[in-house]
């Protein structure tokens, strides 16, 4: 460290003074329940201790909080700590990675998940129709996964019209939907190179993987009489169109745009799909290219 | 070449008195001091002390169960064991090695010079320790029935009836009650002053959106810790009513509720697991970006999970009571809400991977210990959706499952995060830095035996060994998993040993640490290790999330990003 003594001057920091009458009020609190379990003796000694507490705590804050004062030295210095000088490898003149400079709003989330969880009835209504006869089928059967009672419904039960099985599965489709939805806002811009067939395809069939392993846990009943071939169909559905709502939207700058130099703002390019994560390479009017990476 | 250009800034230049106090001095020092440093120093140390008296329970009830038919201890000493092992680790290792890091961190991170309730800090404390005095003395107090004292043996959850007189004799059970009521004032007290020190002591330009991450999280549990301990106090009153007075809170014969103390125990002990695994959360926020040489990926994020994750572990306890008979409607909700929790937490757990991605990581101890925790924590996630259903809950309540799924979260997660946590903070705390030799011994070693006991321990559970069990026919099928499981505990206490040996001997042998040996950001590492009982000469000045990468970096500070 150097130390530049010229500056040096005194100062006075004060610290409340130190005391030990919390010690000997929770001391006094602790015997008195003692004295539950042992005798009254220890009871009464813990009460006295605790009177004596409270009264000698109030004159160490009454009428003025006593306190201590400590006098510094201050000096202008410079800091530098000797155990951070390793040898780093030079990745760039800028120390950092300049993470999205762009991205979604979080609302466009909200609406692709409302777009999809829409698009996702016309499969389940087409595939109920077709192979029960009722447009009801598939909504009462994600509803018996909520109602304990319906476990062991006949198919001609749910294939009925039922205000309960309608709310119930229009709760948990909704919420499910907002909550991909809001999902798909936040990843999509993870995976800029072909971001329909990420939502449209290959999230559909991961999603589809997990819970055919793990639905027989969740819902039963949904896991005995679920159509696979029309749930990835649904999913699918859900996924192009959510996904494609979702890049339609523009994007919003983050506070990373702000700091960038006057002149990158002003002529910027940046390749379209550059997400977070990724170095982003931005070419100034100057021709300098900066490959921004790690920070340091 | 240096990575780091010398900084103009104002300093402290006190230069200490040499004197050397006298033993009595000290001792006078510690007893009466009411810097939040000291205290949670002293959190600290008596965490550690219980951590090692609740490890040994552990292991004594390893050996028991080790192999089939033994009778190493005797029935009524192993159902103290578990009872003291399960009441310690939550309530007098937990929750004060918590508080203590939180006392100690939370000034120096907001740059004030002291906790708001200096006073009511050291009240806290000393009432929580002495809550822990009261417990451990049931041992020594009046001789119980199998005249090895009369410590509790109720079980951590002490459920009703168990706990009426009649069938919980003496006292032994009031010394359980007592030491929870007065160790929970203690942590009211603790959590009030984090509270108004993080809302009306930061210093100038810590606007809310700045704080680390650490004071945040901080600041839900401190909330939290009201809303928890509240009904748990509640409840120990009523149980000391009716085992005083003859009221019948819990009395099901004479018109109370068995299950109402179910109810008033797990809405404190649900939020609970939450309150002790928010604060290492708080841990990997700081610890995982320095490691990374990055800052951390979506602050806003990570703070509003953990508001969120505070709100809905406050909805979820009854999924401890789904064999109880709460009916279809209650137990779907419970399901439900239990699932939700698992999105907060997994934004937490992306938002930490992201941060560690394309990052420059430095493998210190810290940061291995962290990586532990981050695979730890999402399996045992994965296992606690297991039993978040409630049909599969009905199959494995109450066997070894649940035992090892709760301590793959108490283990595996908060207890690897803590270990971090002392590597990290450890060169702050004592002016040297830990062994990295010894810490990568204690890693590696710890590892190994937390997954040979920890892992298997599911296995048994699905066999059918229910929790709790004193001992087992040889014929079960259970006997090599148990024996591995014990096995491992040993391997574990070894690690263990190594760490407290590295904690003593780097102590008075280890590299001197300066005053920012991690190159991190945050303002504790802007004073000197250990720092001086004023903390700051001048109280400083923050424009950013990272004040000292502004301080190192003037040419391209934090302030323009955020
Ligand atoms: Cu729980």
């Amino acid at each position: 460290m150097h130390i530049n003594q010229e500056h040096s001057r005194v100062e006075v920091v004060q610290l409340p003074s130190p005391t030990a009458w919390p010690l000997v009020l929770s001391l006094g609190i602790a015997l008195l329940c003692t004295g539950l379990v042992t005798n009254l003796f220890i009871g009464i000694l813990g009460l006295m201790l605790s009177i004596c507490g409270c009264v000698g705590w109030f004159f160490q804050v009454f009428p003025h909080e006593s306190h201590i004062d400590v006098p510094v030295q201050v000096g202008d210095v410079q800091v530098l700590s000797s155990r951070t000088l390793q040898d780093r490898l030079p990745v760039s003149e800028m120390h950092r990675k300049f993470l999205p400079i762009e991205t979604f709003h979080i609302g466009t989330g909200i609406k692709g998940g409302i777009a999809g969880g829409l698009a996702m009835t016309l499969p389940a209504a087409i595939f109920s129709l077709i192979k029960y006869h009722s447009i009801w089928y598939a909504t009462n059967l994600l509803a018996a996964g909520g109602f304990v009672s319906w476990a062991n419904a006949s198919d001609a039960f749910l294939s009925e019209f039922h205000m309960r099985g309608l709310l119930a599965a229009a709760a948990i489709h909704g919420l499910t939907s907002l909550l991909v939805g809001l999902l798909y806002g936040a990843m999509l811009p993870m995976y800029p190179r072909s971001p329909i067939v990420t939502a449209g395809l290959v999230a559909p069939l991961l999603f589809t993987g997990i819970l055919h392993s793990a639905l027989g846990i969740v819902s039963p009943i949904l896991n005995d009489r679920i159509d696979w071939f029309w749930f990835i169909i649904s999913q699918i559905a859900f996924g192009l169109v959510c996904g494609f709502v979702v890049n339609l939207s523009a994007k919003v700058r983050t506070a990373q745009f702000r700091a960038l130099p006057f002149a990158v703002r002003a002529g910027i390019h940046i390749s379209s799909d550059a997400g977070p994560q990724e170095p982003t390479e931005i070419s100034t009017t100057d021709q300098k290219n900066e490959k921004r990476d790690r920070p340091e | 070449m240096a990575t780091q250009s010398p900084v103009n800034a104002i300093l402290d230049e006190t230069t200490s008195s040499s004197t050397h106090p006298s033993a009595l001095q000290i001792l006078h020092d510690w007893l009466t001091t009411a810097d939040h440093k000291k205290i949670g120093l002293m959190y600290i140390g008596y965490a550690l002390l219980f951590l090692v008296v609740g490890g040994f329970q552990a292991i004594l009830m390893r050996i028991q169960l080790a192999i089939p038919n033994n009778h190493f201890v005797s029935p009524q000493a192993f159902n103290q064991l578990f009872t003291m092992h399960g009441t310690t680790m939550v309530f007098f290792v937990g929750m004060p090695v918590l508080f203590g890091f939180g006392n100690y961190l939370i000034p120096l991170m907001i740059g004030a010079r002291d906790m708001a309730f200096p006073r009511l800090n050291a009240f806290s404390f000393w009432i929580a320790a002495f809550g822990g005095f009261l417990l451990y003395f049931s041992y020594l107090g009046a001789p119980g029935l199998s005249g090895a004292g009369s410590a509790p043996d109720v079980g951590w959850w002490a459920y009703a009836p168990l706990t009426a007189r009649a069938f919980s004799p003496g006292h032994s059970t009031d010394y359980w009650t007592l030491a929870i009521l007065i160790s929970g004032i203690g942590s009211i007290g603790t959590a009030i002053n984090i509270v108004a020190t993080i809302l009306c002591m930061r210093c100038p330009g810590m606007k809310l959106s700045r704080m680390p991450l650490l004071v945040w999280i901080y600041l839900v549990m401190a909330m939290m810790v009201f809303v928890t301990i509240s009904p748990l106090t509640a409840a120990q009153i009523m149980l000391l009513l009716d085992r005083y007075l003859g009221s019948h809170f819990f009395d099901t014969q004479a018109g109370g509720s068995a299950v109402l103390w179910m109810h008033f125990f797990w809405v404190f002990g649900h939020p609970e697991v939450y309150v002790l695994i928010l604060p290492t959360f708080a841990f990997a926020n700081e610890i995982i970006p320095v490691f990374s040489r990055k800052a951390v990926f979506g602050y806003p994020a990570m703070v509003a999970a953990t508001v969120a994750i505070g709100f809905i572990s406050l909805s979820v306890w009854a999924h401890h009571m789904f064999t109880v008979g709460m009916g279809p409607g209650a137990n779907t909700f419970f399901v439900l809400a239990t699932m939700t929790i698992s999105v907060p937490t997994g934004i937490k757990i992306f938002n930490w991977l992201a941060t560690i991605w394309g990052g420059k990581i430095h493998f210190t101890s810290s940061m291995k210990f962290a990586i532990g925790f981050l695979f730890q924590f999402l399996v045992a996630g994965l296992t606690g959706i297991m039993l978040g259903s409630a049909p599969f809950d009905w199959q494995l309540s109450n066997s070894y499952f649940v035992v090892a799924h709760f301590h793959y979260v108490l283990v595996g997660a908060i207890l690897f995060m803590l270990f971090s946590a002392f590597y990290y903070w450890y060169p702050k705390m004592t002016g040297r830095m830990l062994s990295e030799k010894l810490g990568t011994w204690h890693f590696w070693l710890f590892v190994i035996g937390f997954h040979l006991t920890f892992d298997l321990m599911h296995i048994p559970g699905i066999l059918g060994m229910p929790r709790r069990i004193y001992t087992y026919e040889a014929d079960r099928g259970w006997m090599m998993w148990n024996l591995l499981i014990s096995c491992g505990a040993v391997i574990q206490t070894v690690a263990t040993l190594i760490f407290v040996y590295n904690l003593i001997w780097s102590y008075f042998k280890g590299p001197v640490a300066g005053a920012d040996p991690w190159d991190a950001w945050t303002l504790e590492w802007s004073t000197t290790s250990p720092p001086p009982s004023y903390n700051f000469a001048v109280i400083p000045g923050v424009s950013s999330r990272r004040p000292l990468w502004d301080l190192k970096h003037p040419e391209d500070p934090d302030s323009n990003y955020e």
